[in-house]
């Protein structure tokens, strides 16, 4: 009763956009914790962790750290003051969010990491992250093929505090790099964000008119780009993404975006929840704490076959 | 193993509050320990493990195509989860029906395995080499021992390195040439052609 309460007030004072579902104390419950789900990419993470946890027979608790790390570190105290079983996490930060994960654990509480990785190991329970380096080759290869491995191109790069971010671009230059006649001439973040890489492409075009290729951190970043190479006339623009939201699938079907790398979410999603169930169940995921899962090229040839962050068969 | 790990990052703990660190000469404490690895297991570990599991080439696309799971199951690895594939060591004889080193930096060799003049499978002679089937085909490279997937990935991409730098150099021409190789090669589907990383050819007399 009292815990409740104290949690619904925690919930209100944080303004949490997330919501509550079933009754949870009455049922196990399973946190699930992401970014802001306004990127697709991180609702499909929730809903497939949602959808799995339900299936299990779990009560879920769906919270959003907006990347802010003492956000997150708030999530966790309201996790843990409601007993959950088990925390699903998208972290705010690979080194910030170790004491998070640590406290939850110290609590017995344990954690199931996804999409992005902590620094230290032995802390979650389950680290389940997509191979962004491998791909980040496969999509450099992919632009300096459709470059004709040589010309002037731009990088996008995401937000610096997610590992994610670093890891991408250094697959993209350890690919890239490797071409003495791809030259890069603007390298800026956006943020991960629409609005910020409409604006950053637009400044890029002024001050680089010739330029060939743009290669993004991810796919937001790319609709934003490729917006404003649209709204300049340069639509001849190569432009490639990284995520496979269905946003990015409708414009390399029309032509927009030549391609992009789909990170497995909600697979990966639904994979943590049943290994926190297992756990809660046994003790024991049976599994390596750091699982890679790798990445899929998409371009024209299986655009088709793309939904909410999964390929069809 | 915990109690170890603690232990030791006391010691650490201990030893850089307690005294200065001075960094000497041009810093042997601080070498590679990645490039170190590849140099301490490439040909003493690596090459014998794929030698020594080596699936024939014509056998494993016979096998894979009744099914490429069981022919996992028999010769391979799996890695990487839904989107990864079977890893698979292998080798084989075969003859070089094109040699692409002189027009890309992704060079290739096309390789005719049984004899019909088609190209069946591909050897990737680099300099750039896609994929890391080298560090991924056996249980010497554990994932958990690094600190993240840029580490992890320097490892894959150190070893194709080595292993391009031990391939016939890049002015001896290979087509119409016969050789024999091995190498390590990942297979997503039943239907594509493998493109593999060699750790060695060796051209026939």
């Amino acid at each position: 009763m009292q815990l409740t309460k104290r949690l619904l007030m925690s919930v209100v004072a944080l303004g949490i956009a997330g919501a509550m579902s079933g009754t949870a104390l009455a049922a196990d419950t399973i946190a699930i914790i992401t970014p802001s789900h306004s990127n697709p990419f991180f609702k499909a993470e929730a809903d497939g962790a949602a959808a799995k946890a339900k299936e299990l027979g779990y009560a879920t608790m769906v919270l959003v750290h907006d990347d802010d790390a003492n956000k997150q570190s708030e999530l966790f105290d309201s996790a843990i003051a409601a007993g959950v079983k088990a925390i699903i996490l998208d972290n705010a930060g690979a080194d910030a969010s170790v004491a998070a994960v640590q406290k939850a654990k110290d609590k017995g509480i344990p954690s199931f990491l996804i999409d992005r990785e902590i620094t230290t190991t032995g802390v979650a329970v389950s680290q389940i992250v997509s191979n962004n380096y491998q791909g980040a080759q496969l999509g450099a290869e992919e632009f300096v093929k459709l470059m004709g491995e040589k010309g002037n191109y731009a990088e996008l790069l995401g937000k610096e505090s997610d590992t994610n971010a670093g890891i991408r671009s250094q697959g993209y230059h350890d690919v890239i790099d490797q071409y003495s006649e791809m030259k890069l001439v603007a390298k800026q973040t956006a943020n991960w964000s629409q609005t910020e890489a409409y604006t950053v492409m637009e400044s890029m075009l002024q001050a680089h008119p010739d330029i060939k290729g743009v290669i993004s951190g991810n796919d937001t970043m790319a609709m934003g780009a490729y917006a404003a190479l649209e709204a300049a006339g340069r639509k001849d623009v190569i432009v490639v993404g990284f995520d496979g939201s269905n946003d990015v699938r409708d414009s390399i079907k029309k032509g927009g975006i030549k391609a992009t790398v789909l990170q497995p979410a909600y697979q990966q999603a639904q994979n943590a929840v049943e290994q926190a169930d297992k756990f809660i169940k046994t003790g024991s995921t049976g599994l390596d704490e750091k699982q890679l899962m790798d990445c899929i090229l998409i371009n024209a040839d299986n655009a088709e076959k793309l939904e909410t962050f999964a390929l069809k068969p | 193993m915990k109690i170890t790990t603690l232990f030791v990052a006391s010691l650490l703990a201990a030893s850089v509050s307690g005294c200065k660190l001075v960094k000497t000469g041009d810093g042997e404490a601080a070498a590679d320990p990645i490039a170190e690895s590849v140099e301490t297991t490439f040909d003493a570990k690596l090459v014998p493990a794929l030698t020594e599991k080596a699936v024939d080439l014509a056998t494993l696309q016979n096998a894979i195509k009744g099914s490429l799971d069981k022919a996992g199951e028999s010769y391979g690895t799996r890695v990487g989860g839904a989107g990864g594939g079977w890893n698979f060591p292998v080798k084989g004889t075969a003859t070089v029906l094109e040699d692409t080193r002189a027009s890309t930096k992704a060079g290739v060799a096309e390789i005719d395995v049984d004899g019909d003049g088609k190209a069946d499978a591909t050897l990737q002679l680099g300099p750039v080499v896609k994929g890391s089937a080298l560090r991924d085909t056996t249980n010497l490279y554990d994932f958990s021992t690094f600190r993240d997937q840029i580490e992890y990935a320097k490892l894959g991409r150190a070893l194709n390195d080595k292993a391009v730098s031990k391939l016939p150099a890049a002015d001896t021409e290979l087509k119409g040439k016969k050789v024999d190789f091995v190498g390590a090669v990942v297979i997503r589907s039943a239907s594509e052609k493998p493109l593999i990383t060699p750790v060695s050819i060796e051209v026939a007399p």
